[in-house]
């Protein structure tokens, strides 16, 4: 009971955190405080550690999979060079500034 | 089914079927997440070869509505985990009680997505001929708004699923006896109606926040 | 094994337990479930057959026989879909993986015999709706959907097929879902992962594709219809839309899919080859992992099937390197397969024919993947027949070599009736003459630049053609043969023991056909697979104290 409130209450302080990360700007921070709503969910809700062990080996296998998609899917969109809309070439890394 | 194990069925203790179902789950839910990884991909790749139109996009979104639909379902998602633990010690009335609430929570939150719906709609943000965002980014702009037409979409039916889903464990609760298998039940639901939470934890910093200033 | 007495048993079997139709259609018998399944994947293989047949008349005279170009476009269209989802991709988990699962793992049923079921009728609803959209006019767009062309241009109907395609996604997944937990969590007492036979390592690597790779083709799908029915940019380069990430998204499911098409193959072969030769398999564990490791490494590698389609260089290397590395478990897995034969007393029976069938063929097909992972000789080779006859050898040759194979060698248990020995081999080496005959003359034609997918074709070509369609029309009449001898054998076969083949695994101790609950005592297991010692050594004491009895 108390532990879902806190949980319940860090979810919210954290979209709370997202909201004025937006206001400055900061999308990286946005991202992370994101991934930090999705563990709480994972660990305070659905309680993957209390779960069979077998729950957090297709969670993991799930998550390793979701990496390499997003991995391997975004090479070729953020490496290609022959390819040009509106006269801009699309040729860097999300981290890398044009 | 019993309080035992079926006998014709595959297991020898209940105990293992009770694992083997969440276990089971888990796994439908890693699939889930590589479905949802699809929609991700696309906006990953978007959202940055098509950096101007994309964020043109994101700052039309109703920040209003989608924070308090955020709020929601983080509440929504905590009640139905008290569900859960009211069915491990057997409290069946309040494990109702709770699961109801979620339910009508999430019926809330679809409410509020089908007014922000039918308020894009008039404001012609559906992407097509007459689409309200113009100028050189407009083609961006619209690959927006089909990512987020769709994936709301999608993350609509799951949430349409997941109350029905609790509307069959409360009917249930009140035909057979509950035993463990219903606890079990309760569980497996939530396991689904928080990944549904998940999902939207992502979805609304990627449709509503990243790139708005 | 020895025969156990059939005393032990109840007096009927599956098959029998209650008869009515009723029955049938809401059991949750997982060994009832893969029987509805191989009817209904019979009837899609057959009606893909179809669409091979009419392309191969088509192209008996340059000119094309007896389609119009669009036509043509819409019966290979119908070939590859009805073939690729409704019968490969199906095809050996659902039916034997179905049936042999539990009865390997010494369990009474699957993990979720009901899920197990609806996978069932959602795979019936999918293959209704893809024939109802082949047959209100088919499409034209391949099996693979590229847009625009699905999306924008297309006359034919997309969204029927895409939407059976979409359910069948589903049913894989539950199928993937159900065989993997069932090999985590009903293990008989004893059965370690080392002591699993190889069908199951084969089968748990194509679940982990089933489940992990199938969604992101019910998403890629659900773009598309999205796309296709409100006109919407997802991918439309109009927009800016990228329509290359289709592909990315296409192929991320698709490429894993051919492992799906080719895993449970090898695992089929595995048991096979052991069982014919009576000798463990030679590396077990390496056979065992390579199965895990062909389903990790083709995730890696779908870039292959764009080298010319404008993605960037980089990306090209990087996928082009990747997909080496696939051929080095499949070569682990060939040369094991082959260390097993080595010294080996080898019984020709039909299904080891069909099994040295796969070897071969599965081998050439995989070395000829070489030239399309290079990017060089890819560019020159891509979109030619060169690439049809390479994933004919791996998915005709290979896989359903395997299924033939597979269903020869559990025709016996799954019936309780042996199936005429002689017909099969005649079939087994027909099949392979025709298949031969029918996709050796395609890597020369792809060679000499015949591109696929076209009605019509230069003049010089016709030679290599005929041939073509010659092998093609021997492949049908092989394939009708065991339908025949398959029938007869339910009503005149000879009655099978428990055993026909001296084979280890626990499917066979016990009977022919299997009671529904499949054990009499849930199996203890002591030793690892295919342990030909102790069953030699039982049988001997049986034989020796068989006259007291």
């Amino acid at each position: 009971m108390g532990r879902i409130f806190l949980c319940w209450s860090m979810l919210l302080l954290l979209l709370a955190g997202e909201i004025v990360a937006t206001q400055s700007g900061l999308d990286r921070m946005i991202c992370a405080l994101a991934v930090l709503m999705v563990l709480i969910i994972v660990i305070g809700f659905m309680k993957i550690f209390q779960a069979p062990s077998l729950a957090i080996i297709f969670a993991v296998a799930g998550l390793f999979w979701l990496g390499v998609l997003l991995m391997l899917g975004s090479l070729d969109s953020f490496t290609r060079t022959s390819f040009f809309t509106s006269g801009l070439p699309v040729s860097h890394w999300p981290w890398q500034s044009v | 089914m019993s309080d035992a194990a079926d006998p014709h069925g595959p297991y020898e203790t209940l105990r293992h079927q009770e694992e083997t179902t969440i276990a089971g789950m888990w796994l439908f839910l890693a699939s889930e997440s590589l479905l949802f990884g699809g929609l991700f991909l696309v906006s990953l790749i978007y959202a940055h070869t098509r950096a101007n139109g994309w964020a043109a996009g994101v700052r039309h979104t109703d920040l209003v509505i989608g924070g308090v639909n955020t709020v929601i379902l983080i509440t929504s998602s905590a009640i139905y985990t008290l569900a859960v633990e009211a069915a491990r010690q057997d409290h069946k009335r309040r494990a109702v009680q709770a699961a109801m609430t979620a339910a009508a929570l999430g019926l809330v939150f679809l409410l509020l997505k089908a007014f922000e719906w039918s308020k894009e709609f008039k404001e012609h943000l559906f992407p097509g001929t007459h689409f309200a965002i113009t100028g050189a980014d407009a083609g961006g702009a619209q690959l927006f708004y089909s990512f987020y037409f769709l994936a709301t979409f999608l993350h609509a039916v799951h949430m349409i699923v997941g109350t029905g889903l609790i509307a069959w464990i409360c009917l249930r609760a009140g035909k057979v006896n509950p035993g463990k298998s219903w606890n079990t039940s309760v569980e497996i639901v939530g396991l689904y109606w928080s990944f549904v939470d998940l999902v939207w934890m992502i979805l609304f910093p990627v449709l509503y926040l990243v790139g708005r200033t | 094994m020895t025969e156990t007495p059939a005393s032990l048993f109840p007096e009927r079997s599956y098959l029998w337990q209650d008869g009515t139709l009723r029955s049938w259609l809401l059991t949750t018998d997982h060994k009832r479930i893969a029987l509805l399944y191989l009817v209904t994947i019979t009837v899609f293989f057959a009606t893909g057959s179809i669409g091979a047949a009419l392309i191969r008349l088509q192209l008996i005279e340059p000119g094309g026989m007896i389609l119009s170009d669009e036509t043509y476009s819409r019966m290979f269209t119908m070939h590859g879909i009805v073939m690729v989802w409704l019968f490969l991709v199906p095809s050996i988990p659902v039916t034997f993986g179905n049936f042999l699962v539990p009865l390997m793992l010494g369990a009474r049923d699957l993990a979720f015999p009901r899920l197990n079921l609806l996978s069932w009728y959602l795979f019936v609803a999918s293959g209704l709706l893809v024939l109802y959209g082949l047959f209100r006019g088919g499409l034209e767009t391949g099996w693979t959907f590229y847009t625009p062309l699905s999306t924008d241009y297309t006359q034919g109907r997309v969204l029927p097929v895409v939407a059976g395609v979409f359910l069948s996604g589903f049913s894989s997944i539950a199928t993937g879902v159900n065989i993997i937990v069932s090999i985590h969590q009903l293990r008989a007492p004893g059965m370690t992962w080392y002591r699993m036979p190889l069908m199951l390592w084969a089968l748990y690597a194509t679940s982990v594709i089933f489940v992990l790779a199938t969604p992101v083709l019910s998403i890629t799908l659900l773009l598309l219809a999205f796309e296709h029915i409100f006109r919407v940019g997802v991918f439309d380069p109009a927009l800016g839309g990228d329509p290359l990430l289709f592909q990315h998204l296409f192929w991320f499911y698709s490429h894993p899919a051919v492992y799906i098409m080719i895993l449970p193959g090898m695992g089929v072969v595995s048991e096979i080859v052991s069982t014919f030769c009576h000798k463990p398999i030679f590396g077990y564990r390496f056979v065992a992992w390579s199965s895990i490791s062909i389903a990790a490494i083709g995730f890696l590698v779908w870039g292959h099937h764009m080298f010319v389609a404008g993605t960037s260089l980089y990306a090209a290397i990087v996928f082009s390197m990747l997909s080496f590395l696939v051929s080095v478990p499949s070569a682990i897995k060939v040369f094991n397969w082959l260390g097993t034969m080595h010294g080996g007393s080898i019984r020709l029976d039909a299904p080891m024919l069909y099994a040295m069938g796969f070897i071969g063929l599965f081998t050439v097909g995989g070395l000829t993947g070489l030239f399309l992972a290079s990017l060089a000789s890819d560019v020159h080779l891509t979109q030619t027949y060169f690439v049809v006859a390479h994933f004919h050898y791996i998915m005709v040759g290979g896989m359903v070599s395997a299924y033939f194979g597979g269903l020869h060698y559990w025709w016996p248990k799954i019936t309780g009736r042996m199936y005429p020995e002689m017909w099969g081999r005649i079939a087994a080496a027909l099949i392979f003459f025709g298949f031969n005959l029918t996709f050796f003359p395609q890597f020369i034609l792809g060679y000499e630049g015949m591109p696929r997918r076209y009605a019509t074709y230069p003049e010089q070509f016709q030679v290599l053609n005929v041939l073509s369609s010659a092998g093609a029309s021997i492949l049908a009449v092989a394939y009708v043969l065991p339908l025949v001898y398959f029938t007869w054998s339910l009503f005149k076969g000879a009655r099978a023991p428990g055993n026909p083949w001296a084979a280890t695994g626990l499917e066979w101790q016990t009977s022919s056909p299997p009671p529904t609950e499949n054990f009499a005592r849930t199996p203890e297991v002591t030793s690892g697979p295919y342990d030909y010692a102790t069953l030699d050594r039982l049988n001997r004491t049986a034989a020796e104290e068989a006259p007291h009895v």
